[in-house]
């Protein structure tokens, strides 16, 4: 946001939309070196410092009974496991994976918040390279389940060559599988969270940028009722872009378990 | 700026530190999540469940013992209540033994009394015989000797004799009396 005004000075002749160069942000610290921050890496950073914090002390201070935020606390966490891990997998499978999950299901929900708190105004999620490591974190998770639980041999014999389809098929079919477990399955999983706060952030930019541009750069009165559409636009944008965030969030922590779940045998 | 002048791929190709602190940043969060914060809950949920199912097993025993008060309770009330007209029973009987035994005894007293006035009668008629018994000897031996020293010629004689012989007869009994 503090981008957007600096450069709405500078042009001043209409309105100040939102640019994909606001996901390629130049580097503010340590420039050139392999710690180099920009302000997305800064906003993770920060982010990560509150979760820490707040969960930090929230988890000191837990006790028996719990009080309304240890309650609330405590139900994220009992809806990762059980809506989302046990549902998938069962609990004697899951166990294993809850910690991974819940890791997953709160970063990437909380980084994901940060494209509606004012100040940040764009997800942590929203360079490529935190969606691709979580991506990375879930690909290794499948790859070892099925190295462990049934042997990769075994694993990519029941995932390659799908049973009942005829060989002349099968010659298509084998390629498209082995490029599902080796690069769709991970690529999906980024693409789909980045690309989701990617638009998410146009959307509710350009509402905010015109509602500014309309309602305060502009003098024309005729153009206030537009001004003043974008501003309640704005408004329901960001109630359904923290919708979003729990959305992705949800999505990417259930199709990582499925992913996971699909590398252990069937139940016999 | 359109996508191609900026070279939209871009955003598709992570800078290096991005990558690397993305990487720090995940690993220090599972950590936390692994080590401490999972951990911590799992042990809060695990104390709470253990805590219920005591209270519930503490409720049942407390409402195990509840049932044996009662029952206790209930069976002395009935003892007590056995022992009630147990003893209502006994008071009844012992009344009633007391009641006969009284009457008995009166019934002895009276036929005691009786029979001791019987007695005194009885022995008082012995004595009257005894006495009247001399004394009509000691009549008949008068009266033998007036017949002999008086001639009974007559009736009137023998009557006026008789008579005040019988007037004698009822004083001294008069005496005696």
């Amino acid at each position: 946001m503090a981008g957007l005004v600096s450069a709405q000075m500078v042009l001043a002749s209409g309105p100040n939309f939102p640019t994909i160069n606001d996901f390629l942000p130049p580097e503010i610290l340590f420039q050139g070196t392999p710690f180099a921050l920009n302000r997305i890496v800064l906003i993770r950073l920060i982010m990560t410092v509150v979760i820490l914090l707040v969960l930090g002390i929230t988890t000191m201070r837990a006790k028996l009974i719990p009080g309304r935020w240890q309650g609330a606390v405590e139900w994220m966490l009992g809806f990762v496991r059980n809506n989302i891990v046990y549902e998938v997998m069962g609990e004697r499978r899951g166990k294993r994976y809850v910690p991974m999950i819940t890791t997953m299901f709160m970063t990437i929900f909380l980084f994901n918040l940060c494209e509606v708190i004012p100040g940040a105004n764009i997800a942590a999620t929203a360079t490529i390279a935190m969606p691709l490591v979580f991506a990375f974190w879930t690909f290794f998770q499948y790859w070892i389940a099925a190295a462990r639980e049934q042997g990769l041999g075994k694993y990519l014999r029941h995932e390659l060559i799908p049973k009942g389809v005829p060989l002349p098929v099968l010659i298509i079919v084998l390629p498209m599988q082995l490029l599902d477990v080796l690069v769709v399955r991970p690529v999906s999983l980024m693409v789909r969270l980045f690309a989701n706060m990617l638009a998410g952030y146009f959307i509710l930019e350009l509402c905010l940028a015109a509602a500014q541009y309309f309602l305060v750069n502009v003098t024309d009165k005729l153009m206030m009722p537009l001004g003043g559409f974008m501003l309640i636009a704005a408004l329901v944008m960001t109630l359904f872009e923290s919708f979003v965030a729990a959305l992705q969030a949800f999505i990417f922590a259930t199709l990582s378990t499925v992913y996971i779940n699909l590398s252990y045998p069937e139940e016999a | 700026m359109t996508l191609a002048q900026t070279g939209g791929i871009k955003l598709f190709l992570p800078q290096t530190y991005d990558i690397i602190w993305s990487f720090i940043i995940l690993v220090v969060i599972a950590l936390f999540f692994y080590k401490f914060m999972l951990p911590r809950f799992q042990k809060i949920f695990d104390e709470r469940a253990s805590k219920i199912e005591g209270g519930i097993s503490k409720a049942k025993v407390a409402q195990e013992e509840a049932d044996a008060a009662k029952k206790k309770f209930e069976d002395q009330l009935k003892s007590a209540r056995v022992d009630a007209s147990k003893i209502r029973d006994d008071a009844r009987a012992e009344a009633s033994h007391i009641i006969a035994d009284a009457r008995s005894r009166a019934e002895t007293e009276a036929a005691q009394i009786t029979a001791n006035a019987q007695r005194s009668i009885e022995s008082q008629q012995q004595q009257a015989l005894v006495s009247l018994k001399s004394e009509v000897g000691a009549l008949a031996t008068s009266l033998a000797g007036k017949i002999l020293g008086t001639r009974l010629q007559d009736d009137s004689v023998q009557s006026s004799m008789l008579d005040s012989m019988i007037d004698e007869l009822g004083q001294d009994k008069d005496k005696a009396a």
